[in-house]
């Protein structure tokens, strides 16, 4: 047996200098010389000459000038790829994709056409009915306990707020102490769904959202506020809209666009979702350089047409384009964003 | 039409084809038959300790594993202390390593730990890729031993001298080509750990306290030195902790093509070898057909039901109502209502997007969830916790299974054991006592190929039974319901099969030993799944070893009228239905609980 000991310690003496220093060692000799681009991460310069990003991995875009990445549920930390890994049944995923999609769907069909629903989603919010009930909050909040509670973690401003209130009702307070008694000292995140429920009722059509204002030294103060329209109205309350108004002919969104990719750095995007946000880069591309919108729009159309390309020239996939590639060849071509 | 399945049919073709030549290389390597390298051959004396009989070539196997193991603790525990660390990363958490040793060792790479958060490429490249080359060999030359005891050897070769062949004429070469095609395409090779980057909109990461634009912080590191390896070595353990998902692990739809086949090559490559190796090529082909069989339906399952959308979008026009027993409401049934649901205006004509990259193409994600299970690799190019509810399912089957090709060595040698129990079922329908290879099975074989086929379920069933019903199980499950379930029995299934892909939602990361706010049951997790994983790989190899030599040491009587032919359509249909059947028997209740439950189930399911 002490023979069989010997002998392996002779054979990891033998195979890891093998497969641990010479292995990579040729590998990274080959790259750095015949591939240095691709072995060194894909990384490309912008205008100023420094690196700017891989092209193989996504990075965030906030601004209209820009295509937009595929949302990331690792928010493009390349040090800490992740998945969602929500599954179907969770209702978050399904809240994640709403929340995405009420401020940018538009009608497909009828009257208004073209037109944003997202007008109409603040007009049905403010009439406070849902199912025929009043209070549409409050039936939000019981519908779904996580995510009132998940709006309180969401923000430190939020659980302040919650505080605040926490010190205007202590009767609401004291007699949900009376009915939890496990929790003797809550926390602004476990008084959520309480939170909301009382909220509801004393402002009815509206939701306490983060609203900034001009303060009379000039500076401008962000505070939360109940409102009763703008982005949280539209994208927290799409879902329950679309229950409502089931039939409504609405535009398809591209799929990718609204759906998490499994790094969280996806750097392509689908060609549909590119040409979907043509749009609104294009208009504000010729508002920036003061242009032809019609002339950007085709010149940013040939940009797309130039980039996309798919898996094994078609044969087993649909179009995509490099989202960095793309804004990298805007940036060059029009200049700094406004 | 011809982009759905031209990519798995070429994949199917390609390792079909070059693993006919290639098993040929591989039995002609085994047998000792080849030319040593200069100055290889003196290695290959200084190894040699001589002919063993199954006892000895099974303890040298086992000794041999116990050193990687302490190899294995040591190169991870001494992490902050080693160079190639710039980023000063700290130690992980006890029960994480114990779990990543075990994991690595078995060639599951489980992974409890993220490879981009955690690991330093001192750690990728000792620990990851010495692991990943090393255990793969083990079951190689295990599945080697059985055959040669097959033959009637009294001696089965020697175990120092296989593991050494193994590596060098046949993984290395493979790697090094694979890494070569894998940079050319984008993946990256450098011994750097990070690179920051300004973003092109500045600020677009945010800003820290002082109001300076973030920049971004990209980790890479020697991948294409690793993930050759994983993939040939059907390994599976990714540099980062998005696996093959990751743009840097998997750059293009040539890499994934690439990462597919390497994946596949020794696990075909290994059944023809068998049928090579003991002059019955004609029975290896059976069996490969059985595995093919199987394989192509576990992937066409996979693509169909992935192509449809995502059903947590979509509308549910009418509302259902279930009658539910109950034993506390009248009449002994409750009513539960799951009201009509409204669809979101997505277009998913490309099927559920969700965790899915876009340069794979349309079926990747599916073919890759399929394969990756069979072959036992665990790599994943997508999120298995997104995938459509019966999508999982394929993966599921593949990982119960554990026999269509499967890793390397371990997936031939689990199919013999449905094979020796096949012929037993056979033999006692027509009263004729059975036989393999000419040689009479008699009791002691079969009772050690159930053994041997027991582990898994019992394994299976048994922890997820137990973290299922409690607090250890429930608290680490992410999504809710039938699906939570599923997350946990995943993780066994894979931790069993020694596949080491996973739902990820399941909360099993403690991570740095001082991490403030690990997983609250990570530390349970660990420790069970590395347990599985260590008995359900050494038992199936030590077992099958002694069946082998039992049955190889009687004599071989000449095949008369009554023999069944081990290459026959007839075998063919037995083997395929002695798996089949013994699947079902083992498996079907707990698919009922998970997959099939989450498909019928509510959807979406409150939150």
């Amino acid at each position: 047996m002490s023979r069989y000991f010997s002998k392996s310690f002779l054979l990891f003496l033998f195979v890891i200098p093998i497969i641990c220093i010479i292995y990579p060692s040729v590998l990274w000799v080959i790259g750095q010389v015949f591939f240095p681009f691709q072995a060194n991460g894909s990384i490309v310069n912008g205008p100023d000459g420094k690196p700017v990003g891989s092209l193989l991995i996504a990075q965030p875009f906030t601004k209209d000038e820009y295509f937009q990445p595929r949302p990331s549920a690792a928010s493009y930390d390349a040090s800490a790829s992740a998945p969602s890994n929500l599954s179907a049944s969770n209702y978050l995923l399904r809240d994640r994709v709403a929340r995405a999609l009420g401020p940018i769907v538009v009608y497909s069909d009828g009257p208004k056409k073209g037109q944003q629903i997202a007008p109409d989603i603040e007009a049905w919010f403010q009439q406070d009915k849902f199912g025929g009930q009043p209070h549409i909050v409050a039936q939000w909040d019981d519908a779904h306990n996580e995510l009132a509670t998940g709006w309180v973690s969401a923000d430190p401003t939020h659980a302040a707020y919650v505080d605040d209130w926490t010190k205007k009702h202590p009767n609401e307070v004291s007699k949900w102490k009376k009915d939890n008694p496990g929790t003797p000292d809550p926390k602004a995140a476990d008084l959520a769904v309480l939170f909301f429920e009382t909220f509801s009722k004393d402002n009815p059509g509206k939701f306490p959202s983060a609203v900034s204002h001009q303060g009379a030294d000039g500076k401008t103060v962000t505070a939360i506020e109940p409102v009763n329209q703008g982005s949280d109205i539209q994208s927290i309350f799409f879902d329950m809209w679309r229950q409502e108004h089931a039939d409504a002919p609405l535009q398809d969104v591209p799929a990718d666009m609204v759906m998490a990719s499994g790094s969280g750095l996806d750097p392509h995007i689908s060609l549909p979702n590119a040409e979907y946000q043509l749009d609104r880069i294009s208009q504000k591309w010729a508002s920036d350089t003061k242009r032809d919108p019609k002339q950007v729009r085709n010149e940013i159309e040939q940009m797309i047409e130039a980039n996309a390309c798919a898996p094994f020239g078609g044969l087993a996939g649909e179009k995509f384009v490099n989202v960095l590639e793309l804004n990298l060849a805007l940036r060059n071509k029009y200049g700094q964003p406004q | 039409m011809l982009q759905l399945w031209l990519l798995p049919a070429a994949l199917i073709v390609t390792a079909v084809l070059v693993s006919i030549p290639l098993s040929k290389y591989c039995a002609w390597i085994m047998e000792g038959q080849y030319r040593p390298l200069p100055g290889f051959g003196w290695i290959e004396r200084k190894l040699d300790s001589g002919p063993q009989d199954w006892k000895q070539y099974t303890a040298a196997l086992l000794i041999f594993n116990l050193l990687l193991f302490v190899w294995g603790y040591v190169v991870l525990a001494v992490q902050p202390i080693m160079p190639l660390n710039p980023r000063h990363l700290g130690m992980l958490a006890p029960t994480t390593i114990f779990n990543s040793v075990t994991s690595f060792m078995t060639n599951t790479n489980l992974q409890d730990y993220s490879g981009d958060v955690h690991f330093s490429n001192f750690s990728q490249i000792f620990f990851t890729i010495s692991n990943q080359y090393i255990s793969a060999a083990v079951g190689f030359c295990a599945l080697v031993a059985m055959i040669r005891a097959f033959r009637g050897e009294q001696k089965v070769g020697n175990y120092f001298v296989d593991m050494w062949r193994v590596l060098i004429y046949m993984f290395v070469p493979a790697a090094i080509l694979s890494g070569v095609l894998f940079m050319q395409q984008g993946m990256p090779m450098t011994f750097k750990s990070t690179i920051q980057v300004a973003t092109l909109e500045p600020g677009a990461m945010g800003t820290d306290d002082k109001g300076v634009a973030k920049e971004q912080t990209i980790v890479f590191g020697p991948v294409a030195a690793a993930i050759p390896i994983k993939q040939i070595g059907t390994n599976g353990g990714g540099f980062f902790g998005a696996n093959s998902a990751h743009p840097y692990e998997n750059p293009s739809a040539w890499t994934n093509f690439i990462t597919c086949f390497d994946m596949m090559m020794f696990p075909f490559t290994l059944v023809l070898m068998f049928g090579r190796m003991l002059r019955r090529v004609r029975h290896s082909i059976v069996i490969y057909g059985v595995m093919l069989t199987l394989m192509v339906g576990m992937i066409a399952w996979a693509i169909y039901f992935e192509l449809k959308p995502n059903p947590g979008l979509t509308a549910h026009p009418a509302s259902v109502t279930y009658k539910i027993p109950s034993a506390t409401a009248k009449g002994g049934f409750r009513e539960l209502t799951i009201p009509q649901v409204a669809g979101l205006p997505i277009d998913q004509h490309l099927g559920n997007l969700e965790g899915k990259e876009m340069r794979f193409g349309i079926v990747a994600a599916p073919t890759f969830a399929a394969l990756t299970t069979a072959v036992t690799c665990g790599a994943v190019n997508c999120a298995h916790d997104s995938l459509n509810p019966l999508t999982g399912l394929s993966p599921m089957v593949g990982m119960w299974l554990n026999c269509v090709f499967g890793g390397k060595g371990v997936g031939m040698i689990n199919i013999l054991l449905f094979l020796i129990i096949g012929v037993f079922i056979a033999g006692q329908m027509v009263g004729r006592s059975p036989e393999y290879l000419g040689r009479k099975v008699g009791a002691r074989e079969v009772k050690l190929a159930v053994i041997a086929l027991l582990v898994h379920p019992l394994m299976i069933l048994g922890t997820t039974g137990l973290f299922a019903a409690t607090s250890w199980g429930t608290k680490a499950e992410f999504n809710p319901a039938a699906h939570g379930f599923s997350e946990v029995m995943y993780q066994f299934t894979s931790a069993s099969a020694n596949n080491g892909s996973g739902f990820e939602g399941l909360g099993d990361t403690w991570g740095f030993n001082d991490n403030p706010n690990p997983a609250p049951t990570s530390r349970q997790l660990d420790i069970a799944a590395g347990l599985v994983m260590l008995f359900s790989r050494y038992l199936p190899i030590v077992a099958p070893i002694a069946m082998a030599a039992f049955l190889g040491m009687k004599k071989e009587a000449p095949s008369g009228l009554g023999t069944m032919r081990d290459d026959s359509m007839t075998f063919y249909w037995l083997l395929l239905g002695t798996i089949v059947i013994l699947g079902a028997l083992m498996f079907l209740p707990v698919a009922a609980l998970g997959p099939l439950a989450d498909h019928w189930g509510p959807m979406p399911f409150g939150g």
